[in-house]
């Protein structure tokens, strides 16, 4: 217990640093979470005009509308980008100044992914908020606080289970030099696997059962649909235990990995 | 014509630099394939809930992926390399070598760097382009084609004086590292025909952010008669872009204070 409050207490502080020194460019995230929001909009619009010109989708207009307003903040508040610096700290051999310190190796990543999508959140909201607003005639907004709850711990299992993937494929760096590849090829099938680019239910039908049990549906979709669709009960049991049972899976694969990598790590440059 | 001849020198040097970096083509190629797969997803799902929308049939909007993908490629290899170092050169006080180089600043700024690796994007759509067109049964004619790489061309040249207006606001703002981001996230609705979105956004995307004229226009010219009025407003719209651009660099220039020296 004694070393988790005290990863805690180190967590807290670098994320507080880590706020303070990624405030200076508050500018440029105000830009970047202006380009978050342009691609669902555009989404949107599109399906939009397919539905008012008659077109039989599966899924109504106040699911559509409300599927794309609450995507663009669901995709920043469970995306990871930590696999690309981990991996050139170990190809660069930066990470054994880590690993000297008497806290764990990742505290600092997962300060960084704190404090990052912190001020994102602040930039993203209001825009968020706007869009809804233009659209409110057509959103989905559940009464009572029992599903934006559920909504808010499935976001939050979704952002573990994607940094924990991230971390899986960064730890793959110890064996292999380069693995942007490997984070580019995971940023492409996630996005479409996900949700991100077409909501899942809009998939064709022969894709149905493999769609719903792949775990990318549950780092972006599956929250979205706990707002946006009419999941039942033992939809919602069933999703979240699905949910869960990826997170520990990949945990334990990325806690293995990254033991092994660690005991294969050279140290250049030492 | 000096320009040209620069030109040409900097894709020499560019395709020498590019066969060192072997492994790089092959993953733009990839990666490059990959996502126009995944560009087109959008397009069959959507035809599979209908067979026309607004005048446009399948066939005709995997044309316009086609387009998109070209117009993507080509500015992914000309223009992007260049513009998204805008901060670095202003920041690390790059800028002051340029401005001491015998040519236009502007001109250097642009077009220095060429990403080749990029251009088999460019064929990759001219694939998605042909079999759009074959499947669509368009015949075009001479003026047809005229007309299309006319349109394309100005499309080019606009989205190309946007983004260097956007990345141009470094001068007051110091960092525009994302705005390369916001550009291709706004291009990304050139995936798209102008008439899938309401008024507002079609106007939006006529005057203010000009990706109708690199992607829709061309293929609405091939595929039915366009009028050349639509031709005329392109060029028109070109020329007072390049005109504003023009005016926004000497403005930006006149606040430089140089990071090095």
């Amino acid at each position: 217990m004694n070393t988790l409050t005290r990863n805690l207490r180190v967590l807290r502080r670098m994320t507080a640093a880590e706020i303070a020194q990624q405030s200076i460019y508050r500018g440029s995230w105000v830009i970047f979470m202006l380009a978050n929001i342009f691609v669902p909009v555009t989404s949107l619009l599109i399906w939009r005009t397919a539905l008012a010109h008659g077109a039989r989708l599966p899924v109504d207009e106040r699911y559509v509308t409300t599927y794309f307003v609450l995507l663009g903040f669901v995709t920043m508040a469970t995306s990871s980008w930590a696999a690309g610096f981990i991996a050139s700290d170990i190809r660069l051999g930066t990470l054994s100044s880590w690993m000297v310190r008497p806290a764990s190796l990742l505290l600092g990543f997962v300060a960084n992914n704190l404090s990052e999508k912190l001020l994102k959140l602040i930039a993203l909201v209001p825009m968020i908020g706007i869009v809804w607003w233009l659209f409110r005639e057509s959103m989905v907004v559940p009464a009572g606080f029992g599903r934006w709850a559920l909504f808010a711990v499935a976001v939050l299992l979704g952002a573990v289970l994607v940094f924990t993937i991230d971390i899986l494929i960064a730890a793959l760096a110890f064996w292999l030099d380069d693995v942007s590849a490997l984070v580019q090829a995971r940023v492409i099938i996630a996005s479409v696997l996900s949700g991100a680019v077409v909501p899942l239910a809009l998939m064709p039908s022969w894709s149905r059962g493999f769609v719903e049990f792949q775990p990318f549906r549950f780092t972006v979709s599956f929250p979205v649909e706990i707002v946006a669709g009419r999941l039942s009960g033992a939809e919602l049991l069933l999703g979240f235990g699905l949910q869960l049972g990826y997170v520990v899976l990949a945990g334990v694969l990325a806690r293995v990995v990254w033991a092994a990598g660690l005991r294969a790590y050279s140290a250049v440059g030492a | 014509m000096r320009y040209l001849r620069l030109w040409r020198r900097f894709f020499a040097q560019a395709v020498v630099r590019e066969t060192h970096y072997r492994a790089h083509f092959l993953t733009t190629l990839g990666v490059g394939l990959v996502q126009l797969g995944l560009g087109i997803v959008p397009t069959l799902l959507l035809f599979g809930f209908t067979s026309e929308l607004h005048g446009w049939s399948r066939a005709e909007v995997i044309a316009l992926v086609g387009v998109y993908q070209i117009v993507t490629g080509l500015m992914a290899a000309f223009v992007a390399p260049n513009l998204n170092r805008m901060t670095s050169y202003l920041t690390e006080g790059e800028l002051d070598a340029v401005l001491l180089r015998p040519v236009s600043s502007q001109f250097y700024l642009t077009f220095r760097w060429i990403n080749v690796a990029e251009l088999t994007n460019v064929a990759s759509g001219v694939a998605v382009l042909v079999i759009g067109l074959l499947q669509a049964d368009v015949r075009a004619d001479a003026g047809q084609i005229v007309q299309a790489v006319l349109l394309a061309g100005c499309g080019l040249v606009l989205l190309t004086a946007v983004w260097s207006a956007l990345a141009y606001l470094a001068f007051w703002l110091q960092s525009v590292g994302p705005i390369g981001i916001v550009y291709t996230s706004l291009a990304e609705a050139g995936r798209y025909p102008l008439a899938f979105f309401p008024t507002a956004v079609r106007t939006f995307l006529t005057f203010a952010f000009p990706v109708a004229f690199a992607t829709t226009y061309p293929v609405q010219a091939l595929t039915g008669d366009l009028s050349w009025r639509y031709v005329a407003l392109a060029a028109t719209l070109t020329l007072l872009a390049l005109l504003l651009t023009r005016l926004l660099w000497s403005r930006g220039l006149r606040t430089y204070a140089s990071a090095s020296s």
